[in-house]
C-alpha cells in the first residue's frame, strides 16, 4: 500500500507539471512531492512495523527496512530545501537565457522522476531491482546536468553517464555471480537481499571475494572513489547549483548504500578477511587524492565536490573497520554529511551566481568583497566549511571523531596517515576562505559589480540545514539514535 | 529434435562470429559499419539464445532471444543510424590512447587472463563444462573489448557503441553462466534503450556540425575561447 502511495504521489506531480506552464507551480509541486514523501517516511518510522514486507502483495521485490528508510528520509529532506532552493534559482537561469523556457518541463519531469526513482531503489529488496533504478537514478541526473545545454555540460554529463554506467555493468556481472553463489548453495538462484542475508555464512567465499569485487567496481563510481572518481568535480561544479546539492547530498548515498547492502553479506563469510583491507586502501586512496586536488583548487564548487570525495573515502575506512561501532558512525556521517554538504552547495551557488567567470563555469571564482555582497552565503560558507572538516558541535564532529578512535584500535600507523589527509583537506578550505574571503575593495574607489538580488527562497535552506546540524549536533537526539543501532542490527553487524 | 552435438558445433561457430564482430568493433574507422557490425553481433547473440533454448528448453531463453532481436538488432541500430545520418559524421579516426593494432592484441591478452581468473572462480560450480565456461569467457572478454572501445574513442556516438557491446558481452555471461530470471533481462533492456536514446541527443550536441547549435553556444560565450585559440 505504501509504496502504492509513493508511486500516486508522483504520478499526480507529474500529471500538474505537465498541465501547468507556469514555473511557480511546478515548482509548488516538487516542493510539496518531496514532503509529501518525507511524510510517508515519518509515518513508517513511526506507526509502522519496520521492517515493513507486506505492503505489495506477496512481493519479494520490495521492503522497508530502517536502513532503507532512513536513506529515504534523508533524500526527501534534500529533496525539499532544494525545490524550493530551485523556485529562486531556476528564476534567475530562465532571466539570464542559460535555461530555455522550453527546458523548464524538462527540467521538473525530471526533478520529480528522480525523486521517486531515489525512494524505490531505496526500498528495493531484489539487488537487481536496486541496480535498475541506480542505473535509471544515473540517466535522470545525467539529463539534469545537461539541462543548461551548454557544451561543457553535456560534456561533463557524458563523461559521467559512460564512467557510472560502465562501471555499473560490472556490478552487473557482480550480481549474477552472487545469483550463482546462491544457486550453488541454496539449489534456486535469488538476489532476494533478505534470503541472502539469511543464508550468508554459507557461501562460498571464493566467489563472494570476486562478486563483491566486480559489484565494488560499479557502486564505487557511483558514490565517486577513487579511481572513479574522475566525473564527480566536473559534473558536480557545472550542474546548477540546486542539482549539484542532490547529487552530492542524495545520489553518492545510492552509491555507498549499494556497497553497504552487499558488504553486510559479504561481512558474514570468511572473505571479509580479504575484502575489509581492500576497501580501507580504496577509502584511504579517495581521501589522499581528494586532499590534494582540494589543495590548489580555486574554483568553489569543484572544491566543495572534491570535499564530497574525501567524505566518501572517509565512510569506506568507517566500514572496513566492520565493528559494529564503526557502521553506527558510518551511519551516522552520511546523514552529517549530506546534510552540511547540500547547505554548501547551496552557499556555493550564491556565491557561483555573483561571482561566476563568463567563460566556464570551473574556470577560478573571482570572489570580492564577499561578505558586503552576499553576508549570507558568506556565513554559509564558513559555518559549513567548519561543519564539513568536522568542527564541533557539528554532527561530522562526532562521526569523525568516533570512526577515527575505531581506526586507531585497528591500526595506529594508518590513523596518523588519515589524520595527516584530513588535516589537509580541513587546510584547504580553510586556505580558500582566507584568500578569497579577505578580497576587498578600498572604500571610495568605484566596484563595477552588481550585486545579484538573492532571492528569499535561496536563503532559506542554508539557514534550515545549518540550524537542522546544529541542533542534531548539540541533542544528538535519543529517538535517531536508536533507530541507528536497529539499523546495526538489521545489518548483523 | 536437432542433434545435440551439431547445436553445440553451431554455438562454438557463433563464438567465432561474436569475437570478429568485436574485434571489427575495436579495429574499423568507419562508423557506420559498426552500426550494422553491431547489429550483427546482437543477432550473433539471438542465435546462441536460440540454439541454448533447443538444448534446454527453457522458456526465458526464447523470451531473450526475441527481445534482443527486437531492440538490438532493430531498433537500436536504426535510431543510431538516423542520428548517424543526421550529424554527418562518417569517420571516426580519432583515438584517445589506444591505436587499433594495440587494442587488439590487448585484448588477446585480455582473453587469456580472464580465461586463468575465471578457472579458479567458478570452482565447482556447474558453470565449469566446456562450453559453458568458454561462454562465460567470452562475455567477460566481450565486454571488457566493449570497454575499450568507450574509453579509447572520442566521438561519443562511437562510446555509446562500446557501450553497447559491452552490454552484449554482460548478456552472453548471464546466458552461460546463470539462468536469471526474465524480468530483469528486460528491464535492463529498457535501461540501455533510455540510456541509447539520451546519450545520442546529447552527442547531437557535441558531434554535430548543425549551424543552429553552434548559435546557441555563441550565446552563452562558450565557443569564443576556443575560437581563440584555433
Amino acid at each position: 500500500m505504501i509504496l502504492i502511495a509513493f508511486m500516486l504521489v508522483s504520478v499526480l506531480s507529474l500529471i500538474i507539471i505537465a498541465a501547468t506552464r507556469n514555473h511557480r507551480q511546478m515548482n509548488t509541486v516538487c516542493i510539496s512531492q518531496a514532503l509529501l514523501f518525507a511524510t510517508l517516511a515519518v509515518y513508517i518510522a513511526l506507526f509502522q512495523q519496520v521492517p515493513v514486507v507486506s505492503f505489495l502483495v506477496g512481493s519479494q521485490y520490495f521492503f522497508i527496512d530502517h536502513l532503507g528508510l532512513f536513506e529515504v528520509l534523508i533524500a526527501t529532506i534534500i529533496f525539499a530545501c532544494a525545490a524550493v532552493y530551485a523556485r529562486g534559482y531556476v528564476e534567475g537561469l530562465l532571466e539570464s537565457g542559460e535555461l530555455e523556457k522550453g527546458s523548464l518541463k524538462l527540467f521538473y519531469v525530471a526533478w520529480v522522476l528522480l525523486l521517486m526513482v531515489i525512494v524505490l531503489a531505496f526500498l528495493s529488496d531484489n539487488l537487481a531491482l536496486f541496480w535498475i533504478f541506480a542505473e535509471l537514478t544515473t540517466i535522470i541526473s545525467a539529463m539534469l546536468i545537461a539541462i543548461l545545454s551548454a557544451r561543457e555540460n553535456i560534456d561533463a554529463a557524458i563523461k559521467y553517464i559512460f564512467v557510472a554506467s560502465v562501471s555499473m555493468l560490472f556490478a552487473f556481472v557482480g550480481f549474477i555471480f552472487l545469483f550463482e553463489i546462491s544457486r550453488v548453495y541454496l539449489g534456486t538462484g535469488t538476489l532476494n537481499w533478505t534470503v541472502l542475508m539469511q543464508h550468508a555464512a554459507g557461501f562460498s567465499p571464493g566467489m563472494m571475494i570476486a562478486s563483491f569485487t566486480l559489484v565494488f567496481i560499479g557502486f564505487a563510481a557511483k558514490s565517486g572513489i577513487f579511481p572513479f572518481h574522475t566525473w564527480l568535480p566536473e559534473a558536480h561544479a557545472k550542474a546548477p547549483s540546486a542539482v549539484s546539492a542532490i547529487l552530492s547530498g542524495v545520489l553518492l548515498n545510492v552509491g555507498i548504500y549499494g556497497i553497504i547492502r552487499v558488504y553486510a553479506i559479504v561481512h558474514q563469510t570468511t572473505a571479509v578477511a580479504t575484502i575489509a583491507p581492500m576497501i580501507a586502501v580504496f577509502g584511504i586512496l579517495t581521501i589522499g587524492i581528494a586532499a590534494l586536488s582540494m589543495l590548489p583548487q580555486k574554483n568553489l564548487k569543484k572544491l566543495v565536490a572534491f570535499s564530497s570525495v574525501e567524505n566518501m573515502g572517509i565512510m569506506l575506512v568507517g566500514l572496513a573497520i566492520s565493528t559494529p561501532v564503526a557502521l553506527f558512525w558510518v551511519l551516522f556521517h552520511i546523514m552529517a554529511h549530506s546534510l552540511t554538504k547540500a547547505s554548501l552547495f547551496f552557499s556555493a551557488g550564491i556565491l557561483h551566481r555573483q561571482f561566476r567567470s563568463r567563460f566556464s563555469s570551473d574556470a577560478a571564482d573571482e570572489i570580492r568583497d564577499v561578505f558586503r555582497l552576499q553576508p549570507l552565503a558568506a556565513w554559509g560558507i564558513l559555518l559549513g566549511g567548519l561543519a564539513i572538516i568536522g568542527m564541533p558541535p557539528f554532527p561530522i564532529f562526532f562521526s569523525e571523531f568516533f570512526i577515527m578512535l575505531q581506526l586507531g584500535a585497528v591500526s595506529l600507523e594508518v590513523l596518523a596517515v588519515v589524520l595527516v589527509l584530513l588535516f589537509i583537506a580541513a587546510a584547504a578550505l580553510g586556505y580558500f576562505v582566507l584568500t578569497s574571503f579577505t578580497q576587498v575593495t578600498e572604500p571610495g574607489t568605484p566596484s563595477d559589480i552588481i550585486p545579484y538580488q538573492t532571492p528569499v527562497s535561496m536563503k532559506v535552506p542554508i539557514v534550515i540545514l545549518l540550524a537542522l546540524l546544529v541542533v542534531i549536533g548539540i541533542t544528538l537526539p535519543a529517538g535517531g539514535m536508536a533507530f541507528l543501532n536497529q539499523i546495526v542490527m538489521e545489518l548483523k553487524f | 529434435m536437432i542433434d545435440t552435438a551439431i547445436v553445440v558445433g553451431i554455438i562454438r561457430i557463433l563464438f567465432v562470429c561474436i569475437i570478429i564482430t568485436a574485434a571489427y568493433i575495436i579495429s574499423t574507422r568507419n562508423l557506420l559499419s559498426v552500426v550494422s557490425v553491431y547489429a550483427l553481433q546482437s543477432l550473433t547473440l539471438v542465435g546462441i539464445a536460440l540454439a541454448l533454448w533447443s538444448l534446454e528448453g527453457s522458456l526465458v531463453l526464447l523470451a531473450i532471444a526475441v527481445v534482443t532481436f527486437v531492440s538490438k538488432v532493430i531498433i537500436i541500430p536504426y535510431f543510431i543510424a538516423t542520428i548517424q545520418e543526421k550529424i554527418r559524421i562518417k569517420r571516426d579516426i580519432e583515438f584517445h590512447y589506444l591505436n587499433p593494432t594495440t587494442s587488439l592484441l590487448i585484448s588477446m591478452a585480455l582473453m587469456l587472463v580472464i580465461y586463468m581468473a575465471l578457472v579458479h572462480i567458478l570452482e565447482g560450480t556447474p558453470a565449469r563444462e566446456s562450453l559453458f565456461f568458454f561462454g562465460a569467457v567470452l562475455g567477460i572478454s566481450l565486454m571488457l573489448m566493449g570497454m575499450m572501445v568507450t574509453f579509447s574513442r572520442k566521438r561519443a556516438i562511437t562510446k555509446v557503441l562500446g557501450f553497447l557491446s559491452m552490454e552484449n558481452g554482460v548478456l552472453l555471461f548471464g546466458m552461460f553462466v546463470t539462468e536469471l530470471p526474465f524480468i530483469i533481462e528486460f528491464l535492463i533492456i529498457i535501461d540501455l534503450i533510455i540510456l541509447v536514446i539520451l546519450t545520442t541527443i546529447l552527442s547531437v550536441g557535441i558531434d554535430s556540425t548543425l549551424e543552429d547549435y553552434h548559435k546557441r553556444l555563441h550565446r552563452f560565450h562558450l565557443l569564443e575561447e576556443e575560437e581563440e585559440v584555433s
